[in-house]
């Protein structure tokens, strides 16, 4: 349905956004995620409409409506935006911010806006201001208002970030709910890797105005391109490495891998779940537990290696560790880095 | 499919369209000057200029010093110390800002004249004869006309410096009295520097007031370059010359906007940490709490008590022979044109606020600041820039009307209430234009990335989403220009039709007739109105972030 292409948005000598190009399906829900400063706002308000694109070009249903000749302007696109301060009009009731946008009869919008009052359940807010309702109430109008004239996109710029964490989860829920009932396709704009995993169909990871990597949630957190990908989603470990006598050095133990990837690999990274513990006698170790972090489901453990890095282990809490435990610690799955940081091992790209 | 562009378009024209037809003035008074045919420019060099200079220098040091004097003394009495009374005092410091420079100098010409009732009655207590066997100050003069504008002009500088000194944190002062300074030492080695940049924009402010006031000058007889571009357009239609006096003054224009920008620049960079902490105010009591009160009661007096305690007064007496149906119609005039010019300039003053948020040209933001710029040129000077081109139009037309229909047009624009209008927006719309940024300034640019997301174009969103939001400023730029344009004297009075006058041009015509009496309610409707802005300041020094009077 929309399609960038070699999209690119520089202010002055600043590069905001530089060559992406991404697809979006109908109904599908994309995020963008990537820490603040990216670019990744940049790129929302270009396919807004709301910045006109340096280079590249913007399509939609394969018409280019964004480009360095075209703009079609952003109200006439029809593209629904959720703002991280709400946006609400201070000025306007509850049923009149809904109603803003909505089009047809008297009856007709009137009808839009009970409905969907009804469907963020709050249609007894109808008649107060937003300064007298909640954060969380005021984005569930704010994605009411929004839905209200029957976008083709919606388009959400760090949606959550001004809610306290509790809600932050349940509203997450429940308007992924209520988007995916109104069947709109959606694109949102977060620095949560969290918000990013558990809201969208597909990623698009962003650095420094350029895209890492795009996939899955699964793909990303299994397979990051880049070490910084390995480490801005999900929690990673990084050790250092080093090819000796066709063999690679870890600070784990020798490892076996092919010659090709070995004769790069500069640092390996292990995600926490993915490490092993065995309790052994002293001689045989090759760590000790130097903190336990027990909190329910999930049992952190802080092991020191023998070389002098640290590494963070996570499990289940079958079996408890207690502190200076000498363990074999082994990697069940690994991933090798070269010295520029990209990824060798896995599932090529 | 519109572009946006085209959109933006078109605001930008709007925008440079408006920059054009305001500096037009300016423009046409270099045109005129340049065309001078003999060497206009020599010959007020040799005769009136060095008058001219040698006034406004006096002019400047005296108000300079008096603004500086009573502002900063009664600011720091205001924001650091307490003493009964000091919370009327605060806002009563505010009240001879009502007063236009040239009311108070009527009253003040027909309070002290030789024939006036003070020298009166001295001469009576003492048995002296006439003005050969004493000596009283001469009012109108030099020093008459320092004294009178100091007094109306001082809160500039006591605005600004008050709300410098309450911004200053108060832990730096401490800091000073823990080392060992006294609280008068302290007030000039921390605060007095620290409020530095402040205090120079208000004096700043005084100045360009002084400069460009022409109702004083002109009653106490002080030659300046307003009252000689006044004259001189007057008394020689000698256009090149005026044009050329206007153009030197404007230029010492140049140097004050310069100086009060550059304030403004470092006094941001001086509050900018700055934590909004109440101090406490130093208390006073005895003595010197009775000084403090009567430091700050004199300009409350002489600048607002007496004058409007003798205008009510005279307007009593001379009831009977005032005639009410010219008031009405003189009221009437003001009314209209300054409801017009509000009018005009607070939609111009959105538009082209708007115009310049949607922009990110830098373009087009130079050119808004070259229409706030309007503000900062004296009334003659505007009234002066602004007939030169319409008369030049009107001529031309009538021309072209006689040599092809044999028709004489007469004056289409000039000497209409038309080109007045024009006049008094060229002058005042920089402060809707500022009220009008300072609006938008408080509402996010996401308010207008919603509503356009919501399929509003950009108009569209200006009038269901900006404009409800900004009543209140809107409501204040509309107050502010009205003000303004009611106590404008210069250009109305180069510009106004024939047979037409407004309350400020009818009072100053009772005055220069001497019959003061007569103007009493005039001018105690101009500065009725005078009060109303004044009230809206006073209600701005309660909010804890206090703005200033005409940010430009």
């Amino acid at each position: 349905m929309i399609e960038c292409r070699n999209l690119g948005k520089s202010y002055g000598t600043v590069q905001a956004v530089s060559d992406i190009s991404l697809s979006l399906d109908e109904h599908e829900f994309l995020s963008i995620l990537g820490p603040s400063g990216c670019g990744k706002s940049t790129l929302l308000r270009l396919i807004a409409g709301l910045e006109v694109p340096s280079q590249g070009q913007v399509f939609l249903h394969g018409q280019e409506i964004s480009g360095r000749k075209i703009i079609l302007p952003p109200e006439r696109r029809k593209f629904g935006m959720i703002f991280q301060d709400f946006a609400l009009f201070p000025h306007l009731s509850v049923k009149d911010n809904v109603g803003y946008g909505a089009a047809g009869s008297k009856t007709e919008k009137q009808q839009r806006v009970n409905e969907l009052l009804e469907l963020v359940s709050l249609p007894h807010l109808a008649t107060t201001m937003p300064h007298q309702i909640s954060g969380g109430e005021q984005q569930r109008i704010a994605v009411a208002r929004a839905l209200a004239p029957r976008p083709r996109l919606i388009l959400m710029d760090e949606p959550f970030s001004n809610l306290d964490y509790q809600l932050r989860q349940q509203l997450r829920r429940d308007i992924r709910e209520i988007l995916k009932h109104e069947g709109v396709a959606t694109v949102l704009v977060t620095h949560d890797q969290v918000e990013a995993i558990t809201f969208s169909d597909r990623m698009l990871l962003m650095q420094k105005g350029k895209v890492v990597q795009e996939g899955t949630p699964a793909e990303i957190y299994q397979n990051p391109q880049t070490i910084w990908a390995s480490s801005f989603v999900g929690e990673a470990n990084h050790l250092p490495v080093e090819w000796q006598n066709d063999s690679l050095k870890t600070p784990l133990g020798e490892l076996n891998v092919p010659f090709e990837i070995g004769r790069n690999a500069r640092i390996m990274m292990v995600r926490p779940e993915d490490f092993k513990l065995e309790s052994v006698p002293a001689d045989q170790a090759n760590g000790i537990v130097k903190s336990v972090d027990f909190s329910g489901s999930v049992q952190n453990v802080g092991v020191l290696l023998k070389s002098g890095a640290s590494v963070q282990v996570s499990g289940s809490p079958h079996l408890l560790w207690n502190q200076e435990d000498s363990v074999k610690i082994t990697a069940e799955r690994y991933l090798c880095f070269n010295s520029s940081g990209n990824r060798l091992n896995g599932i090529p790209e | 499919m519109i572009s946006s562009l085209k959109i933006s378009g078109s605001w930008n024209l709007f925008t440079l369209t408006m920059v054009i037809l305001f500096a037009l003035p300016v423009i046409s008074l270099m045109v005129t000057a340049g065309s001078a045919e003999e060497n206009v420019w020599e010959h007020l060099l040799s005769t009136v200029m060095p008058g001219y200079l040698g006034n406004t220098f006096w002019l400047m040091l005296g108000v300079g010093s008096g603004t500086l004097l009573l502002g900063v003394s009664s600011g720091w009495l205001i924001s650091m110390t307490e003493f009964p009374g000091r919370r009327v005092m605060e806002w009563a410091l505010l009240l001879p800002l009502a007063f236009p420079g040239y009311i108070i100098a009527m009253v003040y010409v027909e309070l002290l004249e030789y024939s006036g009732p003070v020298q009166s009655q001295l001469r009576l207590w003492f048995g002296w004869n006439s003005f050969q066997d004493y000596w009283f100050p001469p009012i109108a003069s030099v020093g008459g006309a320092v004294t009178v504008l100091s007094l109306v002009l001082y809160p500039y500088v006591y605005l600004l410096a008050r709300t410098a000194f309450l911004q200053q944190s108060a832990a730096l002062l401490e800091v000073g009295r823990m080392l060992g300074k006294s609280l008068k030492n302290s007030f000039i080695n921390v605060a007095l520097p620290l409020a530095r940049p402040a205090i120079a924009i208000g004096v700043s402010l005084a100045l360009m007031e002084t400069l460009a006031d022409f109702g004083t000058m002109q009653l106490f007889a002080v030659q300046t370059f307003t009252t000689g571009i006044y004259n001189t357009w007057f008394g020689t239609y000698n256009a090149p010359a005026a044009a050329q006096l206007s153009l030197s003054l404007l230029m010492f224009f140049c140097f004050f906007i310069f100086l009060e920008r550059y304030s403004r620049r470092k006094q941001r960079s001086h509050t900018k940490d700055s934590i909004m902490n109440v101090q406490p105010r130093y208390p006073l009591s005895g003595i010197r709490a009775i000084t403090a009160l009567v430091f700050c009661l004199l300009p409350v007096t002489f600048g607002f008590a007496l004058p409007a305690g003798l205008l009510i007064q005279w307007a009593l007496e001379s009831w009977r022979n005032v005639m009410l149906d010219r008031f009405f119609s003189d009221a009437g005039n003001s009314l209209v044109l300054a409801g017009v010019t509000a009018f005009i300039g607070v939609v111009l003053g959105i538009l082209l606020a708007y115009g310049t948020r949607l922009s990110k040209r830098r373009r087009v933001h130079l050119a808004a600041r070259i229409v706030s710029l309007g503000y900062a040129i004296p009334g003659p000077v505007v009234a002066l820039g602004v007939l030169l081109p319409f008369a030049w139009f009107d001529r031309t037309i009538d021309a072209w009307f006689k040599e092809s229909y044999g028709i004489s047009t007469g004056y289409i624009l000039s000497g209409t209430v038309f080109i007045l209008i024009f006049a008094y927006l060229v002058r005042f719309l920089a402060l809707a234009f500022g009220a009008a940024e300072s609006g938008f300034g408080r509402i996010t640019p996401q308010m207008e990335e919603a509503s356009r997301s919501l399929g509003k174009t950009n108009l569209q969103t200006l009038k269901q989403v900006h404009v409800p939001l900004m009543r209140g400023s809107m409501l204040a730029a509309g107050l502010l220009v009205f003000v303004d344009v009611m106590k404008e004297l210069p250009a109305t009075l180069m510009l106004q039709p024939f047979n037409f006058s407004t309350l400020a041009t009818r009072a100053y015509g009772y005055a220069t007739e001497e019959l003061l009496k007569e103007a009493s309610l005039w001018c105690l409707t101009i500065v009725a109105v005078g009060l109303f802005p004044v009230l809206f300041l006073n209600r701005q020094l309660r909010e804890t972030s206090p703005r200033h009077y005409k940010e430009i």
